[in-house]
């Protein structure tokens, strides 16, 4: 009874600190009063599985098939009883789609309203939940002041913007968006999107990286690191002329830049083309900056390397 | 009201800069890889921002009333290294978008001349904390 009490005053010591988020939803310049997200599908969590359930929903809303359970072991850390945020962005990876973190309530709403839903990381701990909880945003309605989630063991769950605000602000507005390579975020920075999808790269998933870097071309033509992204995933894929192509860009974009000279180079020796290969090494060398022992070896190699002709006859 | 946000967030930001990641990317052969290039682009992208920010009146103006010299500023900006102009980049992010009046403003302008005197600090131009000091 007295430790009820004492959870039933916390708020009040919280709300002391002056530091208690906003009661109501921001209003969306120009978004809609109200919006809901199709196709989610729900899953209902088990025990401490919060993290598993929400991730599941998200990745079978962008088109990966999916059960909480098959997730568990990539997300799920037994020792902590529950499931860390870098491990929900590393298993999204491992499924090929792309994780964008987002934070605030107005990023919430205009990814909701463009038909993504978020999962959030909320703090329910004033109740006798469990504290850290994983959900799934899939809606909202301005009129009636309520955000629609997918949460615990209820789907649809309608909740008071004053009490999801309160409990996200404690998961300091974490939000994760799980979209397929192909889809941009509603509100979406240049740099955060290649950051996302590299991570694609690193965990091997190529094509996925390569549609994500295309994705980026298409809405910001001029850059590099999308130029050069593409290359790189085109490339491990071994497709050199889609990825010499995509250097040759990035060479143009930026024309004092060694990097993007120094992969053509690497490409275009793959492809056999030895003498345009060490022109562009030569040209990385010549730039120089922070890279230039890279673009060095990168030249010295080519050198080395006997050009097609000869090794042909060598080998026969 | 302002001597009591300038110290937590000293320390706070103390504690942030002796988190700094020293390690220096070990050159791989060959190809750059993407999260190379991110990274570079990064570091040109708070380059190019630090000094914008340097350059602005009312940023010159606090440099001036603490007898810091702009252009001298400027210069010792473009030779800091990546992983600090990230940091200040960072503190940058910090600053308050706009005063709404009131307590936000005051907050705000406290701040924005930490954050003033936190780059002056960093290149040797002021010392932050023994102006946090010397107030109290």
């Amino acid at each position: 009874m007295i430790v009820g009490l004492l959870f039933l005053a916390l708020p009040i010591f919280l709300s002391g600190c002056g530091i208690l988020s906003t009661e109501r939803l921001p209003q969306a310049p120009g978004g809609p009063p109200k919006a809901m997200v199709a196709k989610v599908p729900f899953f209902a969590q088990e025990e401490l599985q919060c993290g598993p359930a929400a991730l599941a929903m998200a990745l079978n809303w962008s088109g990966v098939v999916v059960k909480p359970s098959d997730l568990t072991p990539e997300v799920f850390t037994p020792g902590l009883e529950g499931s860390l945020q870098s491990a929900l962005i590393g298993a999204t990876r491992r499924h090929g789609r792309v994780a964008y973190p987002i934070t605030g309530s107005e990023s919430l709403l205009a990814e909701v309203a463009a038909g993504h839903p978020v999962i959030v990381l909320v703090n329910l701990g004033l109740s006798w939940y469990p504290k850290w909880h994983y959900a799934v945003v899939i809606g909202f309605d301005q009129e009636r002041d309520e955000v629609i989630l997918h949460s615990g063991l209820t789907a649809n769950e309608h909740l008071k913007s004053g009490v999801f605000l309160n409990t996200w602000q404690r998961g300091e507005y974490w939000g994760l968006l799980i979209l397929p390579p192909n889809r941009l975020p509603n509100k979406v920075e240049e740099g955060a999107w290649l950051e996302a999808v590299a991570g694609l790269e690193k965990t091997g998933q190529w094509r996925g990286a390569a549609i994500g870097y295309a994705t980026a071309q298409k809405r910001w033509p001029q850059s590099f690191g999308a130029s050069m992204g593409l290359g790189n995933s085109r490339y491990s894929q071994h497709d050199f002329p889609g990825a010499a192509e995509a250097f040759r860009r990035a060479t143009l974009l930026e024309p004092k830049n060694g990097m993007a000279f120094n992969n053509l180079a690497q490409v275009l020796a793959e492809q056999g083309k030895r003498k345009e290969a060490l022109a562009a090494a030569q040209r990385a060398v010549e730039l120089g900056g922070p890279l230039l022992e890279n673009f060095r070896k990168t030249l010295e190699e080519i050198k080395k390397k006997p050009d097609s002709k000869n090794s042909r006859k060598r080998g026969k | 009201m302002l001597q009591k946000m300038i110290k937590p967030m000293s320390f706070f930001l103390v504690f942030s800069f002796l988190l700094l990641d020293f390690s220096v990317q070990a050159a791989k052969a060959q190809m750059i890889d993407t999260s190379t290039v991110i990274a570079t682009q990064k570091q040109d992208a708070s380059r190019e921002r630090v000094a914008a920010f340097l350059g602005r009146d009312d940023v010159q103006q606090v440099m001036v009333q603490h007898g810091v010299d702009a252009a001298e500023a400027q210069k010792r900006v473009a030779s800091l290294s990546d992983a600090e102009l990230a940091k200040i980049s960072q503190a940058m992010d910090q600053l308050p978008a706009g005063g709404d009046g009131g307590i936000g403003t005051i907050i705000g302008a406290a701040v924005f001349i930490f954050v003033v005197l936190l780059i002056t600090d960093i290149v040797g131009l002021t010392h932050v904390f023994s102006f946090v000091n010397h107030k109290r």
